[in-house]
């Protein structure tokens, strides 16, 4: 009864994508991340839950180093990616974004055409030769976004007249666009409704197949259902961590039963 | 860990489902007791009133399984709750057959008074039926309480059970041999004792739904048996 995912149990031992060791983060005097150790896998969906102000979207920031752009934040210990270390000064963050892609809670779309949303990123990265190579990246990044029957016959319509359901789909597209390795989602289906939802939890199970995924979400379920892995946050600290099945059904810790059943902790 | 949920009405809706679970366990353990009481005393009417409450017992069984579809739908509970909600309809299912079982060493009572007595024989079967009533109220004590070192104790119990249905098996055995007109009231009292040997079984399943309910985890060693009657046709006198 620990693994009720029989048939993804099955899949061999994942490759690490991220690692995690001794990582901090300080906004100013606060202590948000403490001492944070964790492998990320790659091809795996990766959700981290926990309460309000636990440290899971700062966590996540730090896996693209959005945390750069606050003056005050302020990360130590190490993440790599790949076996190398995204803290290197020779490293250049926008580079590292083009590879970490990221969708953020509310979508949102530049105020430009459909097109344009999705061929600014492989444009500014140099990945199109000609008009050509840019369409051939436009529809397949639509098509994998799972939005391209939806929009194919007005790509010059601004992408903020989509419905927020397809905005938010748009959005994932741009980010794949870049072919990045690794898809950060801080909380993409907080502002859907459920049919959208929906559509971008299988979208997210389909970018599985390519890509380490990392979503933070507040609806434990939508972490039941899209993740393979969990990861647990909780003041800052990470509790737990291990096989969603797994941490649904039987924890190890208190502190993860409580917040998953709804306890007062 | 809380024991409360922020959500009361939740606290409210696990526990009135265990609150049927005990109701139910109450009447099975009555319904085992009374079966056996009614087959020692030949006592039809007391026979009677078993078969009839079956029927309570049932419609329990019906009210946990749809209490706890409403919970699964409604609060899709995680973790313990989960488990509780789990265990909870595994629990009804071995009690309701449990009820099944003293149901029929009920009707087969009936026939029993009918015929001559076999001698020794309501008695045995009487404190065989008592060793799995007492099984049974350790094992829902177990459950109520979160207890899994008692429910291992009622696995444990188990063989004993299987060990008094054994000897019986033997003796009815030799009862058949030494005389055919035996034949039919042993027969019955041996679909009477191999019910009540079922029944520890369930018993035994139920302790095991109380270890997965409080560890997480199913008990991995396979319990001990004690039934040997499978390989004994040969060997009897």
């Amino acid at each position: 009864m620990n693994d009720m995912r029989i048939l993804e149990r099955s899949v061999g031992i994942k490759e690490v994508k991220i690692s995690a060791r001794g990582c901090q983060v300080y906004y100013g005097d606060n202590h948000a991340i403490k001492d944070v150790d964790i492998d990320i896998e790659d091809k795996t969906v990766t959700a981290f839950i926990g309460p309000s102000g636990c440290g899971k979207s700062t966590f996540l920031r730090c896996l693209n180093r959005m945390n750069d752009t606050i003056d005050i934040a302020r990360v130590e210990g190490t993440i790599l990616l790949d076996g190398e270390d995204i803290y290197d000064p020779k490293v250049d963050p926008v580079q590292l974004r083009a590879k970490v892609g990221m969708v953020f809670q509310k979508p949102n779309p530049f105020p430009k055409s459909i097109y344009d949303n999705i061929a600014y990123g492989p444009r500014i990265h140099g990945l199109a030769r000609n008009k050509a190579d840019l369409d051939e990246i436009v529809e397949k990044s639509l098509r994998r976004g799972a939005i391209w029957d939806e929009v194919k016959d007005r790509l010059d319509a601004p992408g903020t007249g989509l419905s927020g359901g397809q905005q938010q789909r748009l959005c994932i597209a741009r980010a794949i666009a870049t072919e990045p390795e690794v898809l950060l989602m801080d909380e993409p289906c907080s502002a859907l409704d459920p049919i959208a939802t929906a559509q971008v939890e299988e979208l997210i199970d389909e970018l599985r197949e390519s890509y380490s995924v990392v979503i933070v979400t507040h609806s434990m379920q939508q972490a039941a259902r899209v993740s393979q892995k969990t990861a647990f946050f909780h003041l800052g600290h990470l509790v737990e961590y291990g096989e969603t099945g797994h941490i649904f059904t039987n924890p190890s810790d208190p502190r993860t039963e409580s917040y998953i059943t709804g306890r007062i902790g | 860990m809380p024991d409360q949920h922020i959500v009361k009405s939740y606290d409210r809706d696990l526990e009135s489902i265990q609150a049927l679970i005990m109701k139910m366990g109450g009447l099975v353990e009555e319904a085992i007791l009374s079966a056996a009481n009614s087959l020692e005393n030949r006592d039809e009417e007391l026979a009677r009133r078993v078969r009839e409450n079956d029927r309570v017992i049932d419609a329990l069984e019906e009210q946990v399984n749809e209490e706890a579809a409403r919970v699964l739908a409604l609060r899709q509970p995680a973790a313990s709750d989960l488990r509780t909600v789990l265990s909870v309809m595994k629990i009804s299912a071995n009690l309701e057959r449990v009820g099944d079982y003293a149901k029929n060493m009920a009707k087969r009572t009936s026939v029993l008074v009918q015929m001559a007595p076999i001698e020794g024989s309501s008695g045995a079967i009487r404190r065989m039926a008592k060793t799995v009533e007492g099984m049974m109220k350790d094992a829902l004590d177990a459950y109520i309480q979160r207890d899994a070192e008692l429910a291992e104790d009622v696995r444990r119990r188990d063989e004993e059970v299987d060990q008094m249905y054994n000897a019986l098996f033997r003796e009815f055995l030799t009862f058949m041999m030494e005389d055919p007109r035996n034949i039919t009231a042993c027969m019955h009292l041996h679909f009477i004792a191999k019910n009540i040997e079922r029944m520890g079984d369930h018993v035994t399943s139920i302790a095991e739904q109380v270890i997965y309910l409080t560890t997480g985890e199913m008990p991995e060693d396979s319990r001990p048996k004690g039934d040997a009657t499978a390989f004994a046709a040969d060997e009897a006198p």
